[in-house]
């Protein structure tokens, strides 16, 4: 911070925040009126039962289930199986002779290097791209356009795409690598020996567009006056980038971080579809694990349990997030 | 500023060629995954066996075959059933909602904005058990069929997407000018009736994207469905995770029914490209 630029965010680059921000006035003129507020609890209404019924009592339900043991024994009384106590807790967490133990750290252990690879390869690519694309040159708009099209390749495609290319004999990847340019001097089982990075790859892929779209948006958002007049007082290109690009941008790094990490922790269908249900200790992920023990071994109060923790690091996570960020949420607002 | 200008401007506009040519670089780089499913969807199942291509001879072969093998018409269609009536639903309360949001000041606005944030946070796997259980039970205790049916499907869908949509609309409506809906009601129309009448109308083209988002994401969602469906009631996600389990020889097959799985969403999605973004970005501004 050793530099006479200005580090703290003048304008927060939110692109939409102008208009409707302009006018607080009639807002709480036109709403205070009870005719008001009643309409508003009517138009809540649908969205609030449906979120009550298929996000909150179902979540409730996850935790009482996290307490009991249900498994195939006693499926068929379903919520009335019998009480665990904390016993799928203890399991999962301190009994070290249970498989279930190792096979939970091992997932937690890849969840969390898959997140951090996806997310940050996602961020840096994205925002690199979009400097890339916050230039004038031939074509700027329709590049743009085209490079969306990664993001709107269904999940599920983008596994049994990339599956197909990693394959080891015949798969592009290493025809490309090994056969065409001599890069590798054998042939790797990308989906064998590196299924962690072999799902990294295509998770990245197809998030890289959406975080293009949100720093481009934003880098448009930015002063040019502030850039010419650190360019004035001979700030190179690096140091415009550190010291005003970057904070800058911190309120859209801060969010997609937040919801990133979430979308990477709880992925499923890329890795399910590449690798199948049982990826194996070296990617094996909190999701495939929670379904695999949950649906195929009927462990529903296992599955329960470590949903539960899932949510729990990510409360933990959102509470860091919080921390680190607020200032930036206070300066976005 | 005549001969030493020169020199740094054509530095400039020789680094300024680099960059574009890496940017095309990086579009090709891009876009070659996709435009390489579409070629081996092209191909016979033998030349993909080999990896060796006959780029001089496509053949439309396996896009007939794919719905013989697999019956990938009905997952198609139960595809488009589901998430037209769940993005459809999920638009339609997302648009109270978002509105209510977005103009009316309502003790618990807070609260309800935060929640559906939060609904956010929740692995999918917190609620899918207890979901299954409860479909399971249902089925067992009543006449009530959720478990493997459409009913059941769009229901769920229908409250996964709409908390997203309703961050989108709540967006598109702060676009719009309050004075609209004002003369509406200076006119003599009730607020809900100017927001049928007049707000909606004009927020068309935000209704259309929340539509198209909330469907992409139904179209794309594989975790639910596997658990939640048998044999009546699955999608295209499961069709082809069949395709994978019993015709793991058939890639052009698979291929191409990829490349049928994804058009109807690519096409939706450049249709409405310039509103869709707009909710893109500013969703994760606004968080």
């Amino acid at each position: 911070m050793s530099t006479h630029l200005p580090t703290a965010p003048i304008a927060p680059p939110a692109p939409s925040a102008a208009p409707e921000e302009a006018a607080p006035e009639p807002q709480r003129r036109l709403t205070s009126s009870r005719s008001g507020r009643r309409l508003a609890y009517w138009l809540i209404a649908p969205a609030v039962v449906f979120m009550v019924l298929v996000h909150l009592a179902p979540t409730i339900g996850g935790v009482v289930l996290s307490f009991k043991n249900l498994n195939t024994f006693t499926f068929s009384q379903l919520f009335a199986a019998p009480w665990n106590g904390l016993a799928n807790y203890r399991s999962i967490l301190f009994d070290s002779a249970n498989p279930l133990h190792s096979g939970f750290l091992g997932a937690a252990r890849n969840t969390a290097i898959y997140t951090a690879a996806s997310v940050g390869g996602t961020l840096a690519g994205g925002l690199g791209l979009a400097l890339l694309l916050n230039r004038e040159f031939p074509g700027r708009r329709a590049v743009r356009t085209l490079m969306l099209a990664p993001y709107v390749v269904p999940s599920f495609v983008v596994g049994v795409l990339w599956g197909f290319m990693f394959q080891s004999d015949s798969g592009v990847i290493n025809r490309i690598l090994v056969d065409g340019t001599g890069i590798l001097s054998h042939r790797p089982a990308w989906l064998l020996d590196h299924s962690l990075l072999a799902i990294v790859i295509p998770t990245i892929w197809r998030g890289v567009p959406l975080a293009m779209l949100i720093f481009l948006a934003g880098l448009q958002s930015l002063p040019r006056e502030l850039y010419e007049a650190a360019a004035i007082d001979g700030a190179g290109p690096w140091q415009r980038f550190r010291y005003i690009t970057v904070p800058l941008l911190r309120p859209l790094i801060a969010i997609q971080l937040l919801f990133g990490v979430i979308y990477s922790a709880y992925q499923y269908a890329i890795p399910v579809v590449m690798l199948g249900g049982n990826p194996g200790p070296d990617a094996d992920l909190m999701m495939t694990l929670i379904v695999r023990q949950s649906f195929s071994n009927n462990l529903f109060g296992f599955g329960a349990a470590a949903s539960t923790l899932l949510t729990l690091a990510m409360l933990l996570w959102v509470a860091v997030w919080f921390r680190a960020f607020r200032r930036d949420l206070d300066s976005a607002a | 500023m005549t001969a030493f200008t020169l020199s740094p401007r054509r530095r400039r506009r020789l680094t300024g060629i680099a960059l574009t040519v890496l940017t095309y670089v990086l579009l090709v780089l891009m876009l070659a995954p996709i435009v390489w499913l579409v070629l081996s969807s092209l191909q016979t199942r033998g030349h993909l066996a080999d990896g060796v291509y006959d780029f001089l001879h496509p053949t439309f072969a396996a896009f007939g075959e794919m719905w013989r093998s697999v019956d990938f018409g009905r997952y198609f269609a139960n595809s488009l059933v589901i998430c037209t009536a769940a993005a459809g639903i999920a638009t339609a309360f997302a648009s109270f909602a978002g509105y209510a949001l977005a103009r009316l000041s309502f003790r618990g606005s807070r609260t309800f904005g935060v929640s559906v944030v939060a609904t956010q946070l929740i692995p999918g796997s917190m609620f899918l058990l207890p979901l299954f259980l409860g479909f399971i039970w249902l089925k067992q205790n009543t006449p009530i069929r959720l478990f493997d049916t459409h009913i059941g499907m769009i229901l769920v869908y229908t409250a996964f997407f709409t908390p997203v949509a309703i961050w989108f609309m709540r967006y598109f409506f702060q676009q719009i000018p309050r004075e609209l809906e004002e003369a509406a009601m200076v006119d003599g129309c009730t607020r809900f009736v100017a927001l049928i009448r007049v707000v909606l109308p004009n927020a068309a083209p935000g209704v259309t994207a929340t539509f198209v988002y909330a469907f992409l994401m139904a179209w794309d969602e594989l975790l639910f469905v596997t658990a939640l469906t048998e044999h009546t009631a699955e999608t295209i996600p499961i069709g082809i995770r069949n395709f994978m389990g019993n015709y793991a020889e058939e890639y052009a097959q698979l291929m191409a029914a990829g490349v049928v799985s994804t058009i109807p969403v690519m096409i939706a999605f450049f249709a409405t490209q310039r509103w869709l973004v707009k909710g893109l970005t500013a969703g994760a501004v606004k968080g």
